[in-house]
This record gives structure tokens, C-alpha cells and sequence, in this order.
């Protein structure tokens, strides 16, 4: 040690210069598992707000994707992953410089009017695609004869338990479970023995399917970017990077944990199309529920993990969804709000969040509930949100009195409004295309 | 049930109170999209309004 070094710089090791190369590599190994141990300790919030994004709904749509054009619309569906990851970026970055949800960011920037439509609207999509995903578990659990009484018993049950502990960390790797679970698609991608070069074509080469560029179509490709951009996501991930404490310093660790997410999404996504293209081409399939009972006469273990992916990616969407409500309204009203907060500490956030979580499922069990509705319904709610939620997202982003140094750069500026547009003028179509189903021919 | 309710009618209030000003600096850019956000939203609204009217008629 050279006098007048500090115990952190020694700790990063000599210079390089002059170092044999057995040394070099052993400082280098120490530097880089020293940063991964970080990055273990700060992922999370990132891979679970994509891979939740998998929800019920989103596995519809992939599987009617991959039976509708089989595995020509690979490719948009790869390219959608950017997609998410430069929206999703912005709340990490704005999450932990301002240690606060995006709610709170909202009321804060853009005054009470801005932030009680947020919130309230925030709140309305999010108990309807509650009610979805409550949908995609009793349909799923339904494959199995589990009356849908029992399925949403089970979730409360399941969603109940795992927030009680009173810590963050522990939800956060129960969750992260789920999510692991969520890949179960994977091997499926394989044992469906697709053909190579569709794959191959389908997912590197941009081009139209058979029939070209039809109504139908752009219907399909508008669901997909309408599924895997919504709302409840800027609000969950922020409130999830200040929930877990996430400084400025760990910026870049939430960035990777967020691409992580971004790339598993994406995985997902392609392998449920590949299963769906390979096994279901040309039949007419409209759900997720609808796919695993068509696959289970070719191959059951398939066909079950269909039925057993659906109930995890409705459930990780519930849980998600329901927390996002939950930790906007206690940062508004000042409640308590975080996970690390028991239940007597923060009573109004964990009422809020049974509240939520009951009231869907109950709904779900009411005969002859007009369920179908309810799912168009969402569609048209989120597009009155998710506009506004992006746009004050960029200029929140933008005002260098907020964000300092982690402003948005030229490049990302022109990225993220790109994207942004895209996205407002898509889902908007879509969400007009729900109301009058007619306008395009869909 | 009504110390519920005034309760939080009292936090309402508080909130209103705390973000009855917008700390955002309203630029022109900021404005413009605001603006914009609220036409949008009241034609969203218009065509889901002539929607229900439709339905309703049968």
C-alpha cells in the first residue's frame, strides 16, 4: 500500500500498469462480482413489471397472434421489447431521483386537476384489468375442474400472504418466483420442433404475412403494442424503485435489471407464438384458455403448462396491478405506504390493497357478469390514461430542475417521442376501434 | 361510517390544498401539451358518449 492511500483505494486494487496478468484478472474478477452482487441486491423491480406485463391478457394475445399468422409477426414482436424498455427506463431514472411514485410526481408537477384524473383513472383500469386477470385464472384453473369459487379463494389467499411479511425484500423474491414460473413456456418452444428457418425468417426479416396488409392485421399488430405498454407499468415500477430505496447511484443497475425484463418479456412473448404457429396455425383461437384445450389431444404436458403459464401471468399481473393502486393513493394521501411497513403500521395502503383484490374476484363469480364487456371495457379505459401517463412521463423527464444530471439527453428524447407517439396514436386507434368496431373494418 | 367519510374529505382537501399549484415550469412546449392532452381527452369522451347514445337507441 503507497502512503497516504485510503482503505477504499486500496480496496480497488493497484494500477494496472506493471501488473502480471494473473493479477489483473483476479482484481478484475473481484470488481466484477463485486458489481453483480449489486446488481442481484437492485434487480427486481424491472424483470417483474415486464415479466407481469405477460398478464392474461397479454398471453391472449400472443397465442391468437401465433394461430392467426403463424411466426411472421416474430419480428414485431422483437422490436416491441426496445419499445418497453425505453418507456420503463424513464421511471427508473425519475423514480429514484425524486424518491417519489409517479402519482405523486404527477400532483406534484402538474397540480390537483392532472393528478386526480390520473389517479382516478389509474384506479378504474386497474380494477377492470384486475377483473381480467381473475378471468385468466379461472379459465385457466378451469382446464383442471377447479370451480372458479376455489381459483379465487386460492389467489386471495396466495396475494394475501405474500405482502404480510412486512418487507419489500421478501415480496419481492416471492414474486420474482412467479416470474421464473412465467418461462415455463420456454421448453415448449422446443418440444414443438418448429421449423427453423420460419423461426429464423419470422423473427430477422420484417415482412407482411400472407394476405398482406389487411384490417385484420393491423387490428393484431395494435394489440400487441397496446399490451405491452400499459399504465399501471410506469406506476407500478416507479413506486416500486422508491418502495426498494433505489438511490441515484444505482441508476445503471436499474437500467440492466429493466433490459433483463425487457429481453425475458420479449422471450416470452416469442415462444408463445412459435408454440401457437407450430401447433394452432389457421384454427380460430381467442384465448389463452381456448389455446391450452385445442393443444392438450397433441400434447398434454404442453397443453398444461398453456393452462399453468395462463393462472401465473394472471396472478403476477394481479399482483402488480393491485400494488400500483395501492402505493399511488398512499403517496397522494400521505398514507404509510410501503411493503416494509406492516400491516398495523400502514392500515389504509394494505386495506386499499385486500379492498382491491376482493372486489375484483367478487365480481368474477357473479352469474351471467358481463365479463367479455368488462374486457373490451379496459381497453378503452386505459387509452383515456396511458397518453397523459406518457406525456407527463417526457416532460418530467425534460425538466432539468427535477432530474438534474439524469435529465433526458438529445438521443434519448429522440427515441422516447418516437416512441411515445407511436404508441399514443396506436392505442388510440385501438381504443377507438373497441368503441366502433366498424371504423376499420376489424 | 360519517367520521369515515369526513375523514377523508378532510384528506381530500388536504391534498388540493398541498398541489393546488404545479411546480412544473409551464413553457410553451409544457402548455402545448397539456392543451393538447385535454382536446384529446374531451374527443375521447365525445366519442364514447355517441357510442352509449347509439347503443342506447338499439
Amino acid at each position: 500500500m503507497q502512503a497516504g492511500q485510503t482503505v477504499m483505494e486500496r480496496s480497488k486494487g493497484p494500477p494496472d500498469s506493471g501488473m502480471n496478468p494473473l493479477a489483473r484478472f483476479f482484481f478484475g474478477f473481484r470488481r466484477s462480482s463485486k458489481a453483480m452482487r449489486i446488481f442481484l441486491a437492485i434487480a427486481g423491480p424491472g424483470i417483474i413489471v415486464m415479466v407481469a406485463d405477460n398478464d392474461a391478457g397479454g398471453i391472449t394475445t400472443y397465442t391468437a397472434t401465433g394461430a392467426q399468422y403463424g411466426m411472421h409477426l416474430l419480428w414485431f414482436l422483437i422490436l416491441l421489447g426496445p419499445v418497453a424498455y425505453y418507456v420503463q427506463e424513464m421511471t427508473v431514472r425519475l423514480g429514484a431521483v425524486t424518491k417519489r411514485g409517479h402519482a405523486e410526481a404527477i400532483f406534484s408537477a402538474f397540480g390537483r386537476f392532472w393528478g386526480w384524473f390520473s389517479l382516478l383513472d389509474l384506479v378504474m383500469t386497474d380494477w377492470l384489468t384486475m377483473i381480467t386477470e381473475y378471468i385468466g385464472m379461472t379459465a385457466a384453473m378451469s382446464i383442471f375442474h377447479f370451480p372458479p369459487i376455489l381459483t379465487v379463494v386460492l389467489v386471495w389467499i396466495v396475494m394475501g400472504s405474500m405482502i404480510v411479511s412486512g418487507r419489500y425484500w421478501t415480496w419481492e423474491k416471492i414474486t420474482l418466483v412467479f416470474c421464473v414460473i412465467n418461462c415455463i413456456y420456454v421448453p415448449a418452444a422446443f418440444m414443438v420442433h418448429p421449423s427453423v428457418k420460419d423461426v429464423l425468417y419470422g423473427a430477422f426479416i420484417p415482412h407482411l404475412p400472407p394476405g398482406g396488409f389487411t384490417n385484420v392485421l393491423f387490428f393484431m399488430l395494435m394489440a400487441n403494442i397496446g399490451t405491452t405498454i400499459a399504465p399501471w407499468m410506469l406506476f407500478f415500477q416507479q413506486s416500486s424503485v422508491v418502495d426498494k430505496g433505489l438511490k441515484e447511484k444505482d441508476i445503471k443497475f436499474g437500467k440492466v435489471d429493466t433490459a433483463m425484463g425487457a429481453f425475458l418479456t420479449v422471450l416470452v412473448a416469442v415462444v408463445l407464438i412459435i408454440v401457437c404457429g407450430a401447433l394452432l396455425y389457421g384454427q380460430p383461437i381467442n384465448s389463452a384458455a381456448q389455446a391450452a384445450i385445442a393443444i392438450m389431444p397433441t400434447s398434454r404436458f404442453i397443453g398444461t403448462t398453456f393452462a399453468i403459464g395462463l393462472f401465473d401471468a394472471g396472478l403476477l399481473g394481479a399482483v402488480c396491478i393491485s400494488l400500483a393502486s395501492s402505493w399511488a393513493f398512499g403517496e397522494v394521501f400521505g398514507w404509510a405506504h410501503s411493503l416494509n411497513h406492516k400491516i398495523k403500521e400502514a392500515p389504509w395502503f394494505y386495506a386499499y390493497y385486500f379492498f382491491d383484490l376482493l372486489l375484483a374476484g367478487t365480481v368474477v363469480l357473479i352469474p351471467r357478469a358481463p365479463l367479455v364487456l368488462i374486457t373490451l371495457f379496459v381497453q378503452v379505459i386505459a387509452t383515456t390514461l396511458l397518453p397523459a401517463a406518457l406525456v407527463f412521463l417526457i416532460i418530467l423527464l425534460n425538466d432539468k430542475k427535477t432530474m438534474g444530471k439524469y435529465v433526458n439527453t438529445r438521443w434519448e428524447n429522440i427515441a422516447n417521442i418516437t416512441i411515445v407517439v407511436t404508441v399514443i396514436v396506436t392505442s388510440t386507434m385501438y381504443g377507438v376501434s373497441t368503441i366502433f368496431p366498424k371504423l376499420f373494418g376489424s | 361510517m360519517n367520521a369515515i367519510i369526513q375523514s377523508l374529505i378532510t384528506q381530500v382537501r388536504e391534498v388540493n390544498r398541498k398541489y393546488a399549484k404545479p411546480e412544473i415550469e409551464m413553457t410553451r412546449v409544457v402548455k402545448f401539451c397539456l392543451l393538447s392532452l385535454r382536446i384529446y381527452l374531451l374527443l375521447l369522451v365525445a366519442l364514447m358518449v355517441v357510442k352509449f347514445i347509439m347503443v342506447a337507441k338499439g
